[in-house]
């Protein structure tokens, strides 16, 4: 325990995808396995580099090796982009609260995301469809800024593999040639015109960008979502992740160990939810 | 009745400095040093020395936690199984009641959380916490503001209190009380005269950190949870922050500040290694994200946080603040921000308020 508290397991890269110019796919295979549930995240270090957190982007039913869709966007991801299938990483977790999905039974859950935040969306897609009789219908809106810069294209292209079973929507904020889907935000799509829901019992799950997540949220609860009912990843930077370096503290809660999925009734009443 | 409660005095055929020796016996030892200059520091020795040891009249300048959170911890080695080797029993003299309820804090962050610390836990099992009254105060000292008092009622293991009477020793923990067991030839029960003195000295002392505080505008018992939430968007934060040059000083030198930093690097021989620092929460990059991002890109924003975490967040998890009133802050800033300033505008920007609205009903 105390060596895994601070310091991560090894783990070796096995697998990396292009997912979009900036975004890749790694498949990490731990020492041991990581057990985790769809909406918890792991510490990923570079050795002697540094480390950040990530929401795995593959199934929770698998354990002994995970995939991490990561964006290059800072120190930690410029250097994993620069890294080749056969290195080593280190990885700490699962940590923080996932997805209540039991709570999610027999509910229509709408799935929204924007750009690289649909990777956890995935991990959550995953573990619905292992059990798709359990849920009375599923819905995925996404919406990302241009069409090469969507994420899991295949998979989202035909339904997460479920051809019809699913109602899947994308959107581009700008279109580029051979586009014929959506132009406009994801806050478009998710209005009557684009999206038939049961709002007031309906689950809607959301990860994304801050700025998608506020005004998606708004548009959800303009829609009759309750708000108990709309959960966010939210993020801050998580470095310990165990509740105790202090640097991702959100009000009265901090979002590793409180989080990172929260329902917004339970952050709604901080005036700085939305800061990113 | 057991032994516990007992209180004791020093027999007149001896000394603190042979009561405080045998208390100490082989553990590494830590007491205050007098620096001749208005400070106490933690001096570190292999025992109690007598003439360079003292139970100090007051708080020394760094704060408690360093022996228990260090500054700079190194946590290992990338890959690398060798565990670190088991700290020394320890015992530190001379704590005073701020830095003795600062733990609290540590306890509940790095103990009660959903992985402990083992190194902090080691640390606390291994300490042995002898607390001294305050026989004095520094001009910065507010404790009563915050419901805190200049002797400790809990959380030592042993408590020496100085009268001009003699002194008064009382255990608080059981490993406390089998260590006054141990120096009982030096020992008798205190007579009802000297509890009796202590009593009113205790009185007095309080009597006159109140007054202290109250020069500053700060009342016992003061709502400051109300008080800083009431004035989140005021304009009081950007007026201190105007003289607030970030240095992180108040963070670091704070009794109950615990925020860190994961670093990592390449250790002498080239291996990755990890390192735990104290961090700032006053610094630009605290709460910076990977992309650009910054919850609080502000300085008053920053500087409006610390005062958040301490007197808004802990007293909603904790139900106590994160503040002892040991005014180590004020007397680290150099830009002289004083924190029962901050605090005295903050309570009477939130009085206004109330004070308004009430008229407003009024009306």
């Amino acid at each position: 325990m105390s060596a895994t508290l601070y310091m991560p397991i090894p783990a070796i890269i096995e697998r990396i995808e292009d997912e979009t110019p900036d975004i890749k796919t790694f498949t990490i295979r731990p020492v041991e396995p990581i057990p985790f549930a769809a909406g918890q995240f792991v510490e990923l270090a570079v050795p002697g580099i540094g480390e950040a957190p990530f929401t795995p982007s593959s199934s929770p039913k698998i354990s002994e090796y995970m995939e991490i869709t990561i964006m290059r966007t800072g120190r930690v991801t410029d250097w994993l982009h620069t890294m080749k299938e056969g290195d080593e990483v280190g990885v700490r977790g699962p940590m923080g609260r996932a997805y209540p999905i039991e709570e999610f039974h027999d509910r229509e859950i709408l799935i929204v995301g924007g750009g690289c935040g649909v990777g956890p969306l995935r991990s959550l897609m995953l573990a619905l469809l292992e059990d798709l009789q359990h849920y009375a219908r599923i819905i995925v809106r996404y919406g990302a800024r241009t069409p090469d810069s969507i994420v899991f294209k295949d998979a989202q292209m035909h339904g997460w593999g479920q051809g019809d079973a699913l109602d899947v929507m994308l959107t581009v904020d700008e279109a580029a040639p051979g586009w014929n889907g959506h132009v406009g935000l994801i806050t478009e799509i998710l209005e009557e015109d684009y999206l038939d829901c049961h709002a007031s019992d309906g689950i809607a799950v959301m990860c994304g960008p801050p700025v998608m997540m506020k005004f998606g949220t708004d548009k959800l609860l303009e829609r009759g979502y309750h708000p108990k009912n709309i959960y966010l990843s939210m993020e801050r930077n998580m470095s310990c992740g165990i509740g105790q370096c202090g640097h991702c503290r959100l009000g009265r809660y901090y979002i590793c160990k409180d989080g990172p999925v929260f329902s917004y009734q339970e952050v709604q009443a901080n005036p700085r939810l939305w800061d990113d | 009745m057991g032994p516990m409660g007992v209180k004791w005095t020093i027999r007149v055929s001896s000394s603190l400095d042979e009561v405080m020796a045998s208390l100490a016996g082989e553990r590494e030892t830590y007491a205050l040093q007098d620096l001749k200059n208005g400070h106490y520091q933690f001096a570190k020795s292999s025992t109690w020395q007598p003439g360079f040891h003292t139970l100090g009249d007051y708080r020394q300048t760094e704060p408690l936690k360093a022996l228990f959170f260090p500054a700079r911890e190194f946590i290992g080695k990338w890959k690398d199984p060798s565990s670190r080797k088991p700290m020394p029993e320890r015992i530190v003299f001379g704590v005073k009641n701020c830095d003795l309820s600062s733990l609290a804090i540590f306890d509940q962050v790095f103990l009660q959380g959903v992985c402990p610390d083992p190194y902090y836990a080691e640390a606390r099992a291994k300490t042995i916490l002898v607390s001294s009254d305050c026989n004095s105060q520094l001009d910065v000292c507010f404790c009563p503001a915050v419901g805190e008092q200049p002797y400790a009622t809990k959380g030592f293991d042993i408590n020496v209190a100085s009268t001009p009477l003699g002194y008064i020793i009382e255990s608080g923990t059981e490993p406390g009380e089998r260590l006054l067991q141990s120096a009982q030839q030096y020992l008798e029960p205190a007579h009802e005269e000297l509890l009796n003195s202590l009593k009113t000295q205790r009185a007095e002392r309080y009597r006159e950190l109140v007054e202290l505080s109250q020069a500053h505008g700060l009342e016992p018992g003061t709502d400051f949870r109300t008080a800083i939430e009431t004035t989140f968007e005021s304009g009081l934060w950007s007026d201190f922050a105007e003289d607030c040059v970030e240095c992180g000083a108040c963070n670091f030198i704070c009794c109950t500040c615990h925020c860190f930093l994961l670093a990592d690097g390449m250790d002498a021989d080239g291996t990755a290694a990890r390192t735990k620092l104290w961090d700032a929460c006053l610094y630009s990059g605290f709460a910076a994200t990977a992309g650009g991002g910054n919850p609080r890109p502000l300085r008053a924003e920053r500087l409006r946080n610390r005062f958040d975490k301490k007197f808004s967040y802990f007293p909603q998890v904790m139900d106590r603040y994160a503040c002892d009133g040991c005014g180590r802050c004020t007397e680290a800033c150099i830009a002289n921000i004083d924190i029962r300033d901050v605090l005295r505008r903050a309570v009477d920007e939130c009085d206004a308020l109330h004070a308004h609205s009430s008229d407003h009903r009024a009306n």
